[in-house]
């Protein structure tokens, strides 16, 4: 703006005023490049901070490593024993991904189907709704009994855990469709299959991704706890075995790369829904747990 | 294709339908158990008829009433403190510019990663009291009260906001009139999670290690080949569930209806 009224005044008032400008235009860049840098650097900041506290208060304290280990070790065991890490990290990825498809694979025709029989729906949608509700982790024990202490028991639960949430949310999401635009495609006698993709598909597309999200994450804890409680294989039952033996390094190094695995699905997820959106051209909008 | 073109004509109410099929199938679901458990004489040890999972609510009442009451109250417990200490959070961040842009990111990521992987070590550290499980579910179920009442107070509406200011309201006059308002479906759907959640940490870590509670007498009963009893725990542990769920739910509906007078 002081820019602008400069070649208003005079000569000397106008290279004054323009110096001034200037200054300000650059103060307003750095205030601005410093308020796009603090979302990046204030979270950075933070980790380091707590990174370095950890590091350095462990080792001031003099805490028995069994109690907390400080960054640095647990970063050894991971350079030093990644072999065994990672193998042990394998089971764990596959029955997750597989529990995860066959969730996602099944919830959705499951969904499709209650949502264009209305009787089914009826008969079967309040039954689906408990099962959502109630804490269906507590079958693990069940599916040892009936499966064993195998991948197939810790997959059954992953699945199950998996599962309801895709289907409420494939329901949820084809019923939403707007009303107008379905009655304008049945007044211009479009075939229901061709009202199904072209108007209620794109509507559902958004909720079914949040149930994918919410999927992701509860057959990932369905295989951890599978892994927790039968004791075979897999990164829950590093973690199991190392935190009660004590081996407080070994314990971190398996749950960070737990948790960099559940980032990687959860990002994976994220990254096909934002392709399906590009395609498609809709716009997904909704994506909070 | 769904209720909108619904046949007017027939004798039978639409509401007979949708009350009364569910009731219809969970009936033949039940007699067709029953039934296939005494034909095919399947051992009761894989799959008990529905009659002895009944029976056996009689001999173990007592059992489940202790261990229930053990599992309900904690996970009671870690819900309201999750509650707590979520909006506590969330009303930090919502507040203050430098608090969010510092934590959120962080925030997201634990939201995210499978914080259950870190039951094993609460245990480790806090012993098999009920400390180790009430830290650990409250640390599960915590971030989604957090993250959604914050997207609430974030999402209030930009022109009510503006016209907050425009009349001269205070920062605190807003936030109670506009902001918070808004953020209420979010915080009861944040809650509603946790409901979940709470539960799922106390039953894990009894899982882990316990010396009461249902997670830890469901696996003692597999042990031992007692599958009636442990139907009939996992059936007590829905109805805890179902409990805590309805607390959101009808808080939700209180509040709503005080709002709305």
């Amino acid at each position: 703006m002081r820019e602008a009224m400069a070649p208003l005044g005079s000569m000397m008032l106008s290279s004054a005023a323009d110096l001034g400008g200037r200054i300000i235009a650059i103060f307003a860049r750095g205030v601005r490049t410093l308020q796009l840098g603090r979302r990046v650097l204030l979270p950075s900041a933070l980790a380091l901070a707590l990174m370095f506290g950890w590091e350095f208060g462990t080792r001031a304290a003099h805490l028995s490593s069994m109690i907390i280990v400080p960054p640095s070790a647990v970063f050894a065991v991971l350079t030093a024993s990644y072999g065994i890490l990672l193998q042990q990290a394998v089971p764990t990825i596959v029955e997750t991904l597989i529990g995860f498809a066959l969730a996602a694979g099944i919830g959705i025709v499951l969904g499709t189907t209650l949502m264009l029989f209305r009787r089914v729906r009826q008969a079967l949608y309040p039954h689906v709704l408990t099962f959502q509700l109630i804490p269906k982790i507590a079958l693990a024990p069940l599916f040892i009994v009936w499966f064993g202490v195998g991948p197939t028991s810790r997959l059954s639960l992953a699945v199950f855990m998996a599962f309801f949430p895709v289907v409420i949310a494939t329901i949820a999401g084809l019923l939403s469709a707007d009303r107008s635009a379905v009655r304008m495609a049945n007044a211009m006698m479009a075939s229901s299959w061709q009202t199904f993709i072209s108007i209620r598909v794109p509507y559902a597309l958004p909720h079914i991704f949040a149930g994918l999200k919410i999927a992701v994450t509860m057959a990932m804890i369905g295989v951890i706890v599978g892994e927790f409680v039968t004791a075979q294989a897999g990164l829950g039952y590093i973690i199991m075995m190392a935190s009660s033996g004590g081996d407080t390094a070994l314990t971190f190094a398996a749950i960070i790369l737990l948790c960099l695995f559940g980032l990687a699905l959860y990002g994976a997820v994220a990254l096909g829904e934002w392709l399906v959106e590009r395609r498609m051209g809709v716009t997904v909008t909704s994506g909070e747990f | 294709m769904t209720s909108g073109s619904a046949s007017q004509d027939k004798p039978i109410p639409e509401a007979a339908y949708a009350l009364g099929l569910p009731l219809v199938l969970g009936v033949a679901v039940l007699v067709g158990w029953q039934l296939a458990v005494r034909l095919t004489g399947i051992s009761p040890v894989i799959v008990p008829a529905p009659t002895d999972i009944v029976r056996s609510f009689g001999s173990i009442a007592g059992d489940l009433l202790h261990h229930g009451w053990a599992t309900g109250s904690e996970a009671l417990f870690a819900f309201i403190l999750s509650v707590l200490f979520g909006v506590a959070a969330a009303l930090l961040l919502g507040f203050s510019t430098l608090a969010f842009e510092t934590f959120y990111p962080g925030l997201v990521v634990f939201q995210i990663i499978p914080k259950i992987a870190l039951a094993p070590l609460f245990t480790f550290w806090l012993g098999i009291a009920s400390t180790s499980r009430l830290s650990c579910a409250v640390f599960i179920s915590f971030f989604p009260v957090t993250l959604a009442t914050m997207t609430g107070l974030k999402r209030a509406d930009v022109n009510a906001l503006r016209l907050c200011q425009a009349l001269g309201a205070s920062r605190l006059q807003t936030f109670v009139s506009v902001q918070i308002p808004y953020a209420l479906p979010y915080f009861f759907s944040g809650a509603k999670v946790a409901a979940t959640m709470s539960i799922i940490g106390i039953v894990v870590g009894e899982f882990i290690s316990a010396n009461a509670g249902l997670g830890y007498y469901m696996l003692r009963a597999q042990s031992y080949g007692e599958t009636a009893h442990l139907f009939a725990a996992i059936l007590v542990l829905c109805c805890i569930g179902l409990f805590l769920y309805i607390i959101p739910v009808q808080a939700e509906r209180w509040v709503r209806r005080w709002w709305w007078n």
